[in-house]
């Protein structure tokens, strides 16, 4: 019964960090396998949204204050990203990757001037906690696994079934013919980055109310989306959110199992064996031509 | 009113109205004395003297017209602790200033505050800027061992007496003990050295452990340079006690998931988390408040030592222990209060402990400094090991020459009366009243002002 009960423990851990990684990763593959580049500022994107909460919560807005500043922010804040620098730089990758870094870099810095080193701590989104086989968890982490498996759904929905989610998938595959049956490949990255900005920030929400803000807090972020995305292949949503609760599962596994120590260590184990066996992933880069 | 409105404040850390923007390279100076403007060619020549080696605190006779007081704190515009240690400076040379008896013979004492940045090499830059470029005639701050143990040789090469408020490694006075002659300069007066305050710990728990019921531990360290002496002191100390260690970790640096420390902490069945946190000390006291984990929680928790982390944490540090130099309540010396009024209304905030610690070094450099009618810094150095200085904090009295601590402030643990001799930390815990944290003292005795109490999910 006890293994059972550590087994059903680490699956419910498991599953609700993996939520959140799958929320972290999406974005960041979203643009990639749309825009074609790499957004390195995507992990300041994540701590943009903490802090968004944060000084909501300060200047007295509450909760849904806190929720709509934490998606609106970092949504604006990557939308303009995208039409000051991006859409100048769409042809050199290498360029956006130097810009995106600088970017993370300087957002980074002022988190520091503004608010220095020490972690903050987001108003409370949800009290209380639940228990399955024994164990207890925060809501706010159930909430969290229900939040991102919504916007998983309704990524897929938009994607699939509405004209600019098409536009969307006609880009990805390949922007010269989106351009010949009329669809404007800028306006699409346009919509695609605001997408992913609200993503970051939502995740920078949760991840913000769960373990405290701080300024370097996109930091793993980043290294763990990178994961994700070589894991599930690199341009692929489906395999972002596969490659997400590999990770998560993994990670809880080892934690749980083996030594606390070894938490922020499975992502990267995981990266460099795939980067070695199955450089394309999982499930390669669907949207590829 | 101490702040006549003419300083600046490191306010934007603490709420006060003034934003310290002058720290990365500009002096901030007490014009309180008009008439410092005739003697700036005294000032200058201090300056210059200290651009020729070995600093001014070495090589000038009598005290100067224009005193120096060099300050180094991490981020004094946002960082709580560093703006403790700037608004200190400048409240001690206002009452410097105002008195007419300490340093008397100089017509102004200025303060110069350099931003480290918590970085090594920011710090020795800045503390060369202070030295060399300023000609302080003293210098004191500093948080962060890792700091402080690179200050260590400029320090020696400048020989100006240099008063650490806020790093804790005895790796420095180690120093002062093995080579005397070369890093005497060094004093610090407080927070009490790592080895004694992981020692403290474990006399808070020998003395209260029936109240706080806590028959077996968990310790959890962060990995940073700090806890390395807190650690081995605990190990070295808490087998005396009749409490059972469930559990032992020091966990990495930079640990934001403390979710499966946690679980082991849990499975462990200690009653309680025995820890020494700073720099991951937010989110550590978020999750376990949030998670209602089913352990107490205590020890030294650096932030829980802010006034203001009530606040900060929206009320997440409620139920936990930690030992503090002071609060704004504990009146531990008839300095105690008088400093956190004066303070309360220049900063409309309270001290941090490295701000009741750079208040206490830099009264007591002056005060040797006046007593001796000298800033020289081998006659300070030698001014400073026979004083005895009741500060804010406690006495101000150092290890001699040959003891292994070297130059640290003693340490006295008593329980229910003050010592004559060293400081003898407090221990706090966050409670509610009226819907507000407070930092109400357990220990020691003679100023503790509640009950300890165990959180209610326990």
């Amino acid at each position: 019964m006890a293994t059972l009960s550590v087994a059903l423990t680490i699956i419910v851990q498991a599953a609700m960090i993996s939520a959140l990684y799958a929320l972290i990763a999406i974005g960041f593959t979203l643009i990639f396998g749309v825009g074609g580049v790499l957004n390195l500022a995507h992990g300041a994107t994540i701590t943009m949204g903490a802090f968004s909460a944060y000084y909501a919560g300060q200047l007295g807005l509450g909760i849904p204050g806190a929720i709509l500043a934490s998606v609106a922010i970092p949504a604006l804040f990557a939308g303009l990203l995208y039409l000051g620098m991006v859409k100048r730089l769409e042809e050199e990758p290498i360029m956006v990757m130097i810009t995106t870094l600088v970017v993370s870099v300087v957002i980074e810095q002022a988190i520091v001037v503004f608010e220095g080193t020490t972690n903050r701590s987001l108003p409370q989104l949800i009290e209380g906690q639940f228990s399955i086989a024994g164990a207890t968890f925060q809501n706010l982490l159930g909430v969290m696994f229900v939040v991102s498996w919504i916007i998983i759904g309704l990524l897929f929905l938009f994607v699939n079934y509405t004209k600019t989610g098409k536009g969307i998938l006609a880009v990805s595959m390949s922007h010269k013919g989106a351009s010949l049956v009329g669809i404007k490949s800028s306006r699409i990255n346009l919509i695609t980055w605001i997408i992913a900005g609200a993503f970051a920030g939502i995740a920078g929400l949760f991840l913000g109310s769960w373990l405290t803000a701080s300024f370097a807090m996109g930091q793993a972020q980043l290294v763990l989306s990178f994961s994700i995305v070589v894991v599930g292949g690199i341009g692929s949503i489906r395999g972002s959110v596969i490659g997400a609760y590999l990770i998560g599962f993994l990670e809880i596994a080892t934690t749980n199992l083996v030594s606390s120590s070894l938490q922020g260590l499975a992502p990267l184990v995981v990266l460099v064996v795939v980067l070695l066996v199955k450089p394309e992933g999982l499930f390669g880069r669907e949207f590829a031509e | 009113m101490v702040n006549d409105g003419s300083t600046s404040g490191a306010g934007g850390a603490n709420g006060s109205k003034e934003i310290g923007d002058e720290y990365n390279g500009n002096k901030s100076k007490l014009n309180r004395r008009r008439f410092i403007q005739a003697a700036g060619v005294g000032a200058a020549a201090t300056g210059l003297a200290g651009c020729l080696g070995g600093g001014p605190g070495g090589s000038s006779e009598g005290i100067p017209s224009e005193v120096t007081l060099g300050v180094l704190a991490p981020a004094p515009e946002n960082n709580p602790i560093g703006a403790a240690i700037a608004n200190s400076a400048e409240l001690a040379a206002q009452k410097i200033n105002n008195s007419g008896d300490v340093l008397g013979d100089a017509d102004n004492v200025s303060v110069s505050i350099k931003n480290t940045e918590e970085s090594p090499s920011t710090g020795r830059q800045r503390y060369r800027e202070l030295t060399l470029d300023e000609g302080a005639h003293m210098t004191t701050g500093v948080f962060t061992s890792e700091v402080l143990l690179q200050l260590m040789d400029p320090i020696a090469q400048q020989k100006t007496v240099h008063m650490t408020t806020g790093a804790a490694s005895p790796k420095a006075s180690n120093q002062v003990n093995e080579n005397y002659d070369k890093y005497k300069y060094h004093f610090r007066s407080g927070p009490i050295n790592g080895y004694h305050l992981g020692q403290n710990m474990v006399d808070f728990l020998e003395a209260k452990g029936d109240d706080l019921g806590w028959e077996s531990v968990a310790i959890l360290v962060e990995n940073y340079e700090w806890t390395n002496p807190v650690q081995q002191a605990i190990e070295d100390h808490i087998g005396d006690l009749d409490v059972e260690v469930a559990m032992e970790e020091r966990y990495a640096s930079g640990t934001q998931n403390f979710g499966p420390i946690y679980d082991s902490v849990e499975d462990s069945g200690a009653d309680a988390a025995f820890v020494a946190m700073a720099h991951t000390g937010t989110p550590a006291i978020v999750q376990w408040a949030q998670d209602q984990r089913p352990f107490e929680f205590g020890g030294i928790h650096v932030l829980s030592q802010l006034p203001a982390y009530y606040g900060m944490t929206n009320g997440a540090c409620r139920f936990t222990v930690t030992q503090n130099t002071a609060t704004p309540q504990s009146d531990l010396t008839d300095k105690t209060l008088p400093y956190v009024e004066d303070y309360n209304s220049a900063y409309d905030s309270f001290p941090v402990y490295t701000g009741y610690i750079t208040y206490d070094a830099i009264m007591q450099w002056a005060n040797v400094a006046t007593e001796l009618g000298t800033v020289n810094s081998d006659e300070v150095v030698t001014g400073l090991e026979e004083s005895s200085f009741t500060g804010t904090a406690g006495s101000l009295d150092y290890y001699g020459k040959d003891h292994e601590f070297a130059h640290d402030i003693k340490y006295n643990f008593s329980t229910d009366s003050s010592p004559e001799e060293g400081v003898n930390p407090v221990f706090q815990q966050w409670q509610e009243t009226d819907g507000s944290g407070t930092q109400e003292v357990l220990h020691p005795s003679y100023v503790s002002s509640a009950d300890y109490q165990a959180p209610p999910w326990v």
